[in-house]
């Protein structure tokens, strides 16, 4: 009974997955015959299909673009959370922010990024991204879980902050550092409503461009199952490879 | 030296603070001044004092979407608390635990424009793969379908963090109480109901909040699946503010609504703080 349940859980999240990769191969003549169970085919005219519409170029670029936030989301996390580790009184500034969803802020974040001159051109997509509260909680805690003697041993032997910060807690924390930095790269590469009107067509992310591609070809789901199980992978593959320190991580930062 | 180390260690907190300084705290005081405007993004806005807000009162479509948002809530927060304890409970201490609780996590990381992509062709009601297996409610004219597969995608994404919180918390309590309560004749079910579920309160609480939160700003499930179609009754109001900005280019009554969304936040987040002092 309870495995039975289990499974039936399981199988409904995965459903959608399983469907996606099975429709990226699946012929145009099955899809368009209106009966998709009707018949199985395999083919790979889908995914070549993708080229000519731009697809690599835009998953490089959103590539870059996710990296770079999740760099830069975890370098500042790394540096605020070794400032609270040490009792700087900044806790109730990230906590305040981690309250409000970012996604409330969309309106005015438009505004400000209109007087900044930054609307419509790459840095847009990166620098409102460049610090997250919720990066500083999970490296924080994560960073609690460590000996602070640590820090005071290497000050006794005379090293300075930033290179006890580098040189001596950041390798310790490794692990939780890449999965919060996937967990980064992640958001950042699910954002489409913040893409699509902050930067136009030339600078819009994989994820503005498979709406765009739904838009056009709403019936072609070959076509859409194939740029959707593309632009999963990445990330699938990211999980698959750290998933048990995600996890981890994560069970960590709401335990509380 | 104590106090130039000082000095030095909050220096380390000046990038974040300087980057949420700019892209966060700064929209968030420069809302309450760009929803005094008439503005739509390309002309120079026009100050025109509280007019957005008395609009905003008298307008049905804002009412509308305070009260999809509503329904919406209603729908989503009691099924994310059951469903999460539910399964939380269903996988403690099986032996695919650490498995099914990721498979559970993945839908939240995976792109939702994926997401979408795969659900609105297998759940299509005309034409989709499983339409062809069973019948589909209407969910593209029917409100009341419209509304549940908005909701079951939003659970479909957030369940694994849902199970994960209440797992978390299902560890934290000593065996020794679940042991206290078997020596004192408790059956398994009644262990459950007067030990464990009052110890629970804290996580349910926890996700309510997060919940409620959630539900405020859910809106790229709407823009994805239905628009907020039929008639409006998916258009939440996170949604509602996106059209109205970026869609009609009233940006400064989209503001004046994303004020009020703002004071919502603030206020659950307050009640929030409460309920934490409490644990």
């Amino acid at each position: 009974m309870r495995h039975a349940l289990v499974a039936v859980v399981v199988l409904l999240v995965l459903l959608p997955f399983l469907w996606m990769a099975y429709a990226a191969f699946l012929p145009p003549a099955i899809v368009y015959s209106g009966d998709v169970l009707s018949g199985f085919g395999f083919t790979l005219e889908n995914l070549k299909k993708l080229a000519p519409e731009g697809f690599w170029p835009r998953l490089g670029f959103s590539l870059a673009v996710s990296g770079a936030v999740a760099f830069l989301q975890v370098l500042t996390a790394l540096l605020a959370a070794y400032a609270l580790w040490n009792g700087v009184r900044l806790w109730a500034v990230f906590l305040f922010t981690l309250a409000i969803p970012a996604e409330l802020l969309l309106v005015p974040l438009f505004g400000v990024l209109h007087q900044l001159h930054l609307l419509d051109t790459p840095w847009a997509l990166v620098l409102p991204f460049a610090a997250s509260p919720f990066t500083v909680l999970l490296v924080y805690q994560a960073m609690r879980g460590l000996p602070f003697s640590l820090v005071e041993a290497a000050r006794i032997d005379g090293a300075g902050e930033g290179r006890i910060l580098f040189r001596v807690v950041a390798p310790l924390l490794f692990p939780s550092l890449v999965a919060a930095g996937v967990l980064a790269f992640a958001a950042h590469w699910n954002l489409v409503l913040f893409p699509r009107v902050a930067v136009g067509e030339r600078y819009w992310t994989l994820q503005v461009w498979i709406a765009d591609l739904a838009r056009r070809y709403p019936a072609d789901w070959g076509l859409l199952s194939a740029a959707a199980l593309l632009s999963t992978l990445p990330l699938v593959f990211l999980y698959l490879l750290f998933e048990r320190r995600i996890v981890e991580t994560f069970e960590g930062s709401v335990k509380g | 030296m104590r106090r130039l180390r000082t000095l030095e260690l909050s220096a380390f907190g000046l990038p974040s603070l300087l980057f949420l300084g700019v892209f966060f705290f700064y929209p968030f005081l420069e809302v309450l001044r760009f929803s005094t405007w008439h503005w739509s993004g390309f002309s120079a806005p026009k100050a025109v004092g509280l007019a957005n807000y008395r609009e905003l009162l008298a307008d049905p479509l804002f009412w509308q979407s305070v009260k999809a948002t509503v329904v919406f809530a209603l729908w989503v927060l009691p099924s994310f608390l059951v469903l999460s304890f539910l399964v939380a409970f269903l996988l403690e201490g099986q032996r695919y635990e650490r498995a099914v609780k990721g498979i559970l996590f993945l839908p939240g990381l995976v792109t939702v424009g994926a997401a979408s992509t795969a659900w609105y062709t297998l759940l299509a009601p005309d034409y989709g793969a499983l339409a062809a297996l069973f019948p589909i409610p209407a969910w593209d004219q029917d409100p009341f379908w419209a509304m549940l597969m908005v909701v079951a995608f939003s659970l479909w994404r957030y369940l694994g963090y849902g199970v994960l919180v209440v797992s978390a918390h299902l560890k934290a309590i000593p065996g020794e109480l679940l042991e206290a309560a078997r020596v004192d004749g408790a059956s398994p079910l009644e262990a459950t109901r007067y030990v464990v579920l009052p110890l629970l309160r804290p996580a349910a609480l926890f996700l309510l909040v997060v919940g409620s939160v959630l539900a405020l700003q859910s809106y790229v499930a709407v823009f994805l699946l239905t628009r907020g179609a039929p008639y409006g009754a998916t258009r939440v109001l996170g949604y509602f503010v996106y059209q109205l900005g970026f869609e009609n280019f009233r940006l400064g009554y989209a503001a004046a609504v994303t004020v009020v969304m703002l004071v919502l936040t603030l206020a659950v987040a307050l009640a929030q703080g409460k309920l934490l002092e409490e644990r």
